[in-house]
């Protein structure tokens, strides 16, 4: 249902779909029959001539129900939602499926960079490709990324993938997507991260297996790799040379 | 018979107050001002919590001093950052800090107001932050570096070359290691970039850089 709206990429996009959809219909049913019976109350028992409004304590056994078994019925449908939230969180943020590919991705003021391995598909070798604002990705592929920020904290998000992690400065977040859909989609930093937070905006690029060894072989350059490996996390003050040293 | 209904003090005094909400949603909406300078004045108040109101810069984010910098060499720089042709690599952490403040700009006219607004600052000198032996770099600057950026490092905007009198050592430092590594400079539509590039190469070493900025430290901008 979602998918209309924003377009479903990964495997796990369509359980976050489903968690959503019934926490919106729980809470969008309880949502809208209060109402009704709130402003049916007040219009049945609204002032008119010869009948004063009566004030109720709510302390009688019949007007106590109207409280206590909605609430019972609300707390039963928390339960249905508990649930499958633990499950699908269970199964995106705590069982990672192995790794077929494993990219690096850097938080900071304000742009996202990844490292990705190159044709030997390893990281940290010679032919590692460096990208500033692009990601690119095969589809139906594992993906394991490890997520750093190299200042302050943002978060990770890629809507299409139903994706989002938050990036903390010295530590190494590991988690996973598996795109199934060729196209392009928004990454997106989803937390306040200073003055240029609106403007930190990158791509993920999920394309056929082709398409990617073709990119790779055009990107894997050798003259990068002469280039220290990013040094995450870098302190405010310090310059990147200062930082290699 | 239908009564003749007055409005009520409430409701009038709703209506004003929604005629005021929508009026300030909608007030600084594409206003601004049309006058360039006032416009450059106004733009720089982006770029004031880094480089300073007085654009003196702030060296705990990185950012240049950059007060009283001529507007061409800005305009280009600004253009560039638009450009991702400057800011783009990977390992360019300041770089890609300035970047999404310059494509924040709305147009070109904007880019040329406040490049024309940094012009108009007058220049700041800081104390030196790096030692070295002027004697030398005064002869390494003559030798390589002043056929382009001037006798006296005054910049020379034929060349495209920009004022590094002045200018302070720390970023001047930080901007040859970059080019060096390649940081900045690399990008196939970075004309003037690649044409530093090699000069940067020259300055074979730390010490080397710390000469020149000990000398470039004895000139006035
Ligand atoms: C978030 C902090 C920040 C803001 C805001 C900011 N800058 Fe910068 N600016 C920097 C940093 C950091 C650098 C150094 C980049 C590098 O090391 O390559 C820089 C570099 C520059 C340069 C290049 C100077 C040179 O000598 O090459 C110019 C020009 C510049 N900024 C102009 C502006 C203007 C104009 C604005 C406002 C529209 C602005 N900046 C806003 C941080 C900022
Ligand atoms: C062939 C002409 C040429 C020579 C020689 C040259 N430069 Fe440059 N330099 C340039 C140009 C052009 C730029 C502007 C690059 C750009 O637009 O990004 C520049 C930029 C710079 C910058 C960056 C300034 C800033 O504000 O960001 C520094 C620092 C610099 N040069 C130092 C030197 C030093 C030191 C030498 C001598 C070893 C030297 N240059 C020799 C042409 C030259
Ligand atoms: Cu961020």
């Amino acid at each position: 249902m979602y998918e209309r709206y924003i377009t479903a990429a990964s495997t796990y996009a369509h359980s976050i779909d489903h968690l959503f959809l019934l926490i919106a219909a729980l809470v969008g049913f309880w949502l809208i029959l209060a109402e009704v019976v709130l402003f049916a109350l007040v219009i049945k028992y609204r002032e008119k001539e010869g009948r004063p409004t009566r004030h109720i304590t709510g302390e009688e056994k019949e007007l106590h129900r109207w409280i206590t078994i909605p609430h019972v019925l609300v707390i039963l449908c928390d339960i249905v939602i508990v649930v499958p939230a633990i499950l699908v969180w269970y199964n995106i943020k705590q069982a990672q499926p192995p790794a077929e590919q494993t990219v690096r991705v850097y938080a900071q003021q304000w742009a996202w960079s990844f490292q990705e391995p190159g044709p030997d598909g390893k990281l940290d070798t010679e032919d590692d490709i460096r990208t500033v604002g692009e990601l690119h990705v095969t589809v139906n592929a594992t993906y394991h990324f490890e997520l750093m920020s190299r200042d302050v904290v943002h978060s990770f998000a890629i809507p299409s993938f139903r994706l989002k992690q938050d990036a903390l400065p010295g530590r190494t977040i590991t988690g996973w997507f598996r795109p199934n859909r060729v196209g392009t989609y928004d990454i997106q930093c989803t937390q306040m991260c200073g003055l240029g937070h609106a403007l930190m905006a990158g791509r993920v690029i999920v394309e056929t297996q082709q398409d990617h060894a073709a990119w790779l072989i055009r990107n894997a350059n050798p003259s990068l790799a002469s280039l220290p490996a990013a040094p995450a996390p870098v302190p405010e003050n310090t310059t990147m040379a200062e930082a290699r040293r | 018979m239908r009564e003749n209904k007055k409005l009520a003090p409430r409701q009038i005094m709703f209506g004003i107050s929604l005629l005021l909400v929508f009026g300030f949603s909608v007030a600084g909406c594409g206003l601004g001002s049309t006058n360039a300078a006032m416009r450059g004045q106004e733009l720089f108040q982006n770029c004031a919590p880094c480089h300073q109101a007085d654009g003196s810069g702030n060296p705990q984010v990185g950012a240049p001093n950059i007060a009283g910098m001529k507007a061409w060499y800005v305009q280009a720089q600004l253009q560039k950052f638009r450009a991702g042709t400057r800011g783009m690599h990977f390992s360019d952490v300041e770089g890609m800090r300035m970047r999404p403040m310059a494509v924040s700009l709305a147009s070109d006219d904007d880019v040329k107001a406040v490049a024309q607004y940094v012009e108009s600052l007058p220049t700041v000198k800081h104390a030196p932050t790096l030692t070295g032996d002027a004697h030398a770099g005064d002869n390494q600057f003559h030798l390589v570096c002043a056929s382009c950026h001037g006798i006296n490092g005054e910049g020379n905007p034929d060349l495209k070359a920009p004022r590094l009198a002045g200018v302070d050592d720390w970023y001047l430092a930080t901007q040859l290691r970059k080019f060096k590594a390649g940081i900045r400079g690399n990008n196939s539509k970075d004309m003037e970039g690649r044409l530093m590039r090699p000069m940067s190469r020259v300055l074979t070493d730390e010490d080397a850089i710390r000469n020149v900025m000990a000398y470039l430290d004895t000139l006035n901008p």
